[in-house]
């Protein structure tokens, strides 16, 4: 039996818990927060680790150690994917199960990606749990173990799930074959190795251990944060990543050159086509920064800023006698290259037809034939895009690690804005004539019966 | 599974230690299997899903030399024969290559079951 008086106790416990138990520092959803909004990141260097932060008000933060160790500066293929795998396993102190479930009960989120450039440890958590998050990202990023049976039992069933899933989505394999063209090494590796790549040969945890060393020196990383400021993420950082190690023997893939051709792989699974150019590096590169492939990208279109509608952009326009092919201009920007694509997805014969029509209209911003009234909705959406992409959470913690490990500048998107606002028709004509004028990469995947070379397409590669 | 053992209550007793050393090596000798060219792991049953687990994990060199040595000693008992004195095991050849392995599954296991069976108290 609960006696009467235990339950009297347990109730004013319960009212007194509710009333004042919490801290005066609590914040709730309506009081004013702490923070600016400015969109612009602070950097500093703690302990000779670069450390970057924005104070946007929330009660959420974003943290990121962002480190210089994409497919473009493995040693070996499949090194930068087993990295990302082995990212919040087993490490000295605790188990990768505790890891998961101790961050799940403080409502935290963990994800580890790679790019071609970078490989990212991410964590999404309460505001007032940054010190448990840093200290385990520095613990993740130095004493994880690598153990041989993890790499056995976890890494290498779902790297070969990876891989297989990979060779069938033929839009990643255009994309990696046209940087391969491009780029040949450094850019040009794969993201995810193919399946018919021999990884046994180079892949096993002791070479992921040495590859390690070398990714998350701390040289080699950045941490960024969203919604922590700038003195408290130092503090942390400063405590909690002493025992990153210091060595001085920095990845380098070598500067990138553009080399241009044309590669042709047959695919049951679908059609794919990519035409590549040179492209603007990012604006974190500095002088390789170039606003006016934004606003090409921009002019030509691609997806659609409206719903339910194939929009008004160029390639749209090409598009729209060819129905179920999907075009996409985009820039894919790298911290000292780019690489401008126009990608097409959908029915064999669509891609031929619709191909031949894009070219046609790039043809035409070349000879200078597009209205005043395009390019001024050009340099409008491009500059929308650019802002927006410094103001979303994800890009930006990206770019600011990636721009301050590549020992750029952080992201600030209010000279990105004036930079793609002095665009004008002439520089557009000139660059889409040097683009045309250069050498060109293509790539189709698919059925190559019906595919059109680049020859067809009137481009010279 | 591990087979259960007193050592950590022996190993905290430094008199006991010194007192069993001399038996443990008389027992090992005496067990019979070394002369059969097995090492003690050799022995743990392997019919249950820890073990199996455990087996997996082993190095290659480590796990072909394990089924080798179990072929051999087979072979012996059929024989009834023991190996040539050179052959058989020498006690310091005679480690734990096995248990270690088992008893870290049997930690990762214990440590699932905790946090499954966890009671969570909410920050005040």
């Amino acid at each position: 039996m609960i006696s009467r008086s235990a339950l009297g106790r347990n109730a004013q416990h319960a009212l007194r818990r509710q009333c004042c138990a919490q801290p005066a520092n609590r914040r709730g959803f309506a009081a004013a927060a702490s923070g600016s909004t400015s969109f612009s990141y602070e950097t500093s260097e703690v302990d000779s680790v670069k450390v970057a932060s924005r104070d946007v008000a929330g009660p959420t933060t974003r943290l990121a150690v962002v480190a210089k160790a994409g497919t473009r500066y493995q040693p070996a293929p499949g090194l930068t994917t087993g990295l990302e795998y082995f990212a919040f396993k087993n490490t000295e102190r605790r188990s990768g199960l505790r890891i998961v479930r101790e961050s799940e009960l403080l409502g935290g989120q963990l994800l580890a990606y790679h790019t071609r450039e970078a490989v990212v440890l991410e964590a999404k958590f309460l505001r007032e749990d940054l010190p448990y998050f840093t200290e385990l990202l520095g613990e993740v990023i130095s004493q994880t173990q690598y153990s041989t049976h993890e790499f056995n039992e976890e890494i290498e069933p779902t790297l070969h799930l990876r891989q297989h899933h990979h060779s069938a989505v033929v839009s990643e394999l255009a994309l990696d074959s046209a940087h391969s063209v491009a780029f040949h090494k450094g850019l040009g590796a794969p993201v995810f190795p193919s399946s018919a790549t021999p990884l046994d040969k180079y892949m096993n945890e002791e070479s992921i251990y040495a590859f390690s060393k070398s990714a998350y020196a701390k040289s080699n990383i950045a941490v960024v944060a969203n919604g922590a400021s700038q003195a408290e993420l130092s503090k942390w950082v400063g405590q909690f990543f002493t025992e990153v190690p210091n060595t001085s023997a920095a990845l380098s893939g070598g500067a990138t050159k553009y080399y241009g051709g044309e590669e042709r792989i047959t695919n049951p699974h679908g059609n794919s086509l990519v035409i590549a150019f040179p492209g603007s590096s990012s604006f974190t590169a500095g002088t390789s920064y170039k606003p006016e492939i934004a606003v090409l990208a921009a002019l030509l279109g691609g997806k659609s800023t409206i719903k339910w509608s194939p929009g008004f952009s160029l390639l749209s326009k090409a598009a729209a006698g060819f129905p179920g092919v999907s075009i996409l201009a985009s820039n894919l920007a790298y911290s000292d290259a780019g690489l401008f694509i126009i990608q097409f997805d959908g029915s064999a014969e669509a891609i031929r037809g619709a191909s031949i029509e894009a070219v046609k209209a790039l043809k035409n911003i070349a000879t200078g034939s597009i209205s005043k009234e395009d390019i001024t909705k050009a340099v409008a959406l491009a500059k929308y895009q650019a802002l927006e992409a410094g103001q979303d959470i994800e890009a930006g913690l990206v770019s600011t690690g990636s721009g301050l490990v590549h020992g750029g500048k952080a992201f600030q998107i209010d000279e990105i804005g004036k930079s793609v606002q002095a665009v004008s028709g002439d520089k557009l004509k000139a660059v889409s004539k040097a683009l045309l004028d250069g050498k060109v990469s293509v790539s189709a995947v698919g059925d190559l019966h019906v595919l059109p070379f680049a020859e067809d397409l009137g481009l010279n590669v | 599974m591990s087979a259960p053992s007193l050592i950590n209550f022996i190993l905290k007793r430094p008199w006991l230690k010194r007192a069993l050393t001399p038996v443990a090596a008389w027992w090992g000798n005496a067990a019979g299997y070394r002369q059969l060219g097995l090492r003690n792991d050799d022995l743990i049953p392997e019919e249950s899903e820890i073990v199996q687990q455990a087996l997996k994990r082993l190095p290659e060199k480590e796990s072909y030399d394990r089924i080798f040595r179990i072929r051999r000693a087979l072979q012996l008992s059929l024989q009834h024969q023991l190996l040539p004195k050179a052959e058989q095991t020498k006690p310091e050849e005679d480690y734990h290559y096995l248990s270690p392995i088992i008893r870290q599954i049997e930690v990762e296991i214990k440590e699932r079951n905790d946090l499954d069976s966890l009671k969570v108290n909410k920050r005040k």
